[in-house]
């Protein structure tokens, strides 16, 4: 080893420990007596809306959208994005849904400026909402009072007023394509109240959705009315794999069938 | 006294540490390099070709699903959710593509552990392998005194430590920019937040460049390898094994990563030196082990732990009967 290398390395190293030392300097100083200056933030803006090639789906929701009981995790928006990139489709997919979203929530998730730029940017708009509020974590199978449920109704048929008028606002162009609910509970002891409960929700919805433009109701009670354990999750509340390719197959064929079709 | 230093490196050169250390480098980088690549592969695959925001906004989303399910680390994705938003609001992206934004992220990742390791290849066998080899005794029989003898070693100590943090980011600039190209080095990173009582604080948030922050970085993590570097120097001297003081030294670490989860009511483990690695936490502004340390609190504890390393290192080298 020559000891002119070693000298070299040596003091190679040394400026090298000078560099650390003055970043650690700068650290201490940044950080324990404070920065020099804070500069004014910047605040997201209202930027020009980038043209997308691809065909753009947001789907808003609760668990149904996020896809939980599905064994891939997709839920109904995955798979209505694969079957329309089956058909040749260039989608892109954006799933905002939140497990256990209720439609109160769901106005204050559509405040979010990145979220109302998203709507704004989508061709076609997916959303579930409506479970959360009926079921209201369980409470509502002990109390299936008309009662009950004309409160729990007016009160979600009001926030679904001001989510729809929030998702045009947004976006005067997009389907929005609203999923009905359906009835988990028939083969349960209490089961003709419950699918009574949920045939006269999903009429309200129908009743509410008629007021807005490009906005299309789709029915899910049917596809689980027969055979309701073998399309629902092993927690009898969530659809399964199955359910959701139904409810998926449902959809995709409404929107390439020129339901949506730009 | 230069000569002595000179002298210890060129023994440190001479045993070819620095090539296993700059192989180990090179072999966890492309690892890491393509396992980043491969993720953003999957991403534009799951949302197609989309802008960051949407991206982000896709993100902090699977995140508060994930919120449910999260357990002890609840508090903690909550507050990174909230960080996540913040970027959103003001039109930061938290991970431009580029060579700094990976840099950013592997110096945060290794600091507490990887790159005390590599320290550690180095120093734990410093003093304990000229005594296996006896050489020691040939050194002490020079007309030099014992502590310059020792402190010519722990000089040299520190200057193997810059060449490694050296060669570690040298190492992965190299491969990051060839992997996603070396732009962003100006790019903003929010900075400042900290977290009080399980919330997130915005008060002290500023916007710093990327290549600032990235040398602060770096600086905070030359210390953390640095007071690392000096208890296994330590470990040397009290030990003759240098196997011993490896894996001493490595239950030290290990165990540091695990009490960081799990001291949150144990108070004062906050004057544990394995606790207060995580330095980089203080900039990245997650919520730290214990509530309320701050980076000033760590800093003193480790500087302590390595100012008590020393001392002992010298009176134990001093005093000790050397056969």
């Amino acid at each position: 080893m020559h000891s002119l290398k070693v000298r070299f390395i040596a003091v190679f190293a040394a400026v090298a420990c000078l560099l650390w030392l003055l970043g650690l300097g700068w650290a201490v100083k940044d950080y324990l007596i404070g920065a020099d200056s804070v500069p004014g933030l910047p605040v997201a803006g209202d930027e020009p809306q980038p043209v997308l090639k691809a065909y753009k789906i947001v789907a808003l929701g609760d668990s149904l959208t996020r896809g939980t009981g599905d064994s891939e995790g997709k839920g109904y928006a995955g798979y209505v994005g694969d079957l329309l990139k089956q058909d040749g489709m260039d989608v892109s997919l954006v799933n905002l849904g939140i497990k256990g979203l209720t439609s109160a929530q769901m106005t204050e998730q559509l405040k979010q400026k990145e979220v109302h730029r998203q709507i704004g940017q989508a061709d076609i708009v997916l959303m579930t909402i409506g479970g959360n509020d009926l079921f209201d974590g369980g409470q509502t199978l002990s109390n299936l009072t008309p009662e009950n449920l004309a409160s729990l109704g007016d009160g979600f048929l009001a926030n679904l007023k001001s989510v729809l008028t929030a998702v045009r606002a947004a976006n005067g162009r997009a389907v929005v394509y609203v999923l009905g609910l359906y009835d988990p509970f028939r083969d349960l002891e209490s089961g003709d109240r419950t699918s009574s409960a949920v045939r006269s929700w999903n009429y309200k919805m129908t009743e509410v959705l008629s007021g807005y433009s490009n906005t299309v109701f789709v029915p899910t009670y049917d596809l689980f009315q027969q055979n309701t354990a073998d399309y629902l999750f092993t927690d009898h509340f969530h659809p399964n794999e199955k359910g959701y390719r139904l409810m998926a197959g449902r959809l995709a064929a409404l929107i390439t069938g020129g339901g949506g079709r730009p | 006294m230069i000569s002595l230093v000179q002298n210890e490196l060129m023994k440190l050169l001479g045993k070819r540490r620095f090539m296993i250390i700059a192989a180990i480098i090179v072999v966890l980088l492309s690892l890491f390099t393509y396992a980043q690549s491969r993720q953003s592969e999957a991403v534009k695959e799951r949302l197609g070709d989309v802008d960051w925001r949407t991206e982000l906004q896709q993100r902090i989303v699977d995140w508060q699903n994930r919120l449910s399910s999260a357990g002890q680390w609840k508090d903690q994705l909550q507050i990174q959710i909230q960080q996540y938003q913040y970027y959103l609001d003001h039109d930061v992206n938290p991970s431009e593509p580029g060579a700094p934004t990976f840099i950013r992220g592997f110096v945060e990742n290794s600091a507490e552990l990887f790159l005390p390791l590599l320290v550690m290849i180095v120093a734990v066998d410093l003093v304990s392998s000229e005594r296996s080899m006896g050489t020691i005794k040939l050194l002490l029989t020079r007309p030099v005194s014992r502590f310059k003898v020792l402190l010519s070693k722990y000089i040299a100590l520190i200057l193997s430590v810059s060449l490694i943090i050296f060669l570690f980011g040298l190492l992965s600039f190299l491969i990051s920019a060839v992997m996603f190209g070396n732009q962003g080095w100006s790019a903003p990173v929010l900075t400042g937040f900290s977290v009080q009582g399980g919330e997130l604080n915005i008060a002290g948030v500023r916007l710093v460049s990327q290549s600032r922050y990235i040398l602060q970085q770096f600086g905070l993590a030359w210390f953390i390898s640095l007071v690392v570097g000096t208890l296994s120097f330590m470990l040397s001297i009290l030990m003759r094994s240098s196997a011993a003081g490896m894996g001493t030294m490595l239950a030290c670490l290990i165990s540091g990563a695990i009490l960081s989860s799990m001291v949150s009511s144990w108070e004062s483990a906050k004057y544990l030196f394995m606790v207060n690695l995580g330095l980089m936490d203080y900039m990245s502004g997650s919520a730290p082990p214990v509530e309320g340390m701050t980076l000033g609190f760590s800093l003193a504890v480790l500087a302590v732990w390595m100012l008590g390393a020393l001392a002992v290192s010298f009176t134990v080298f001093m005093r000790k009967d050397i056969y």
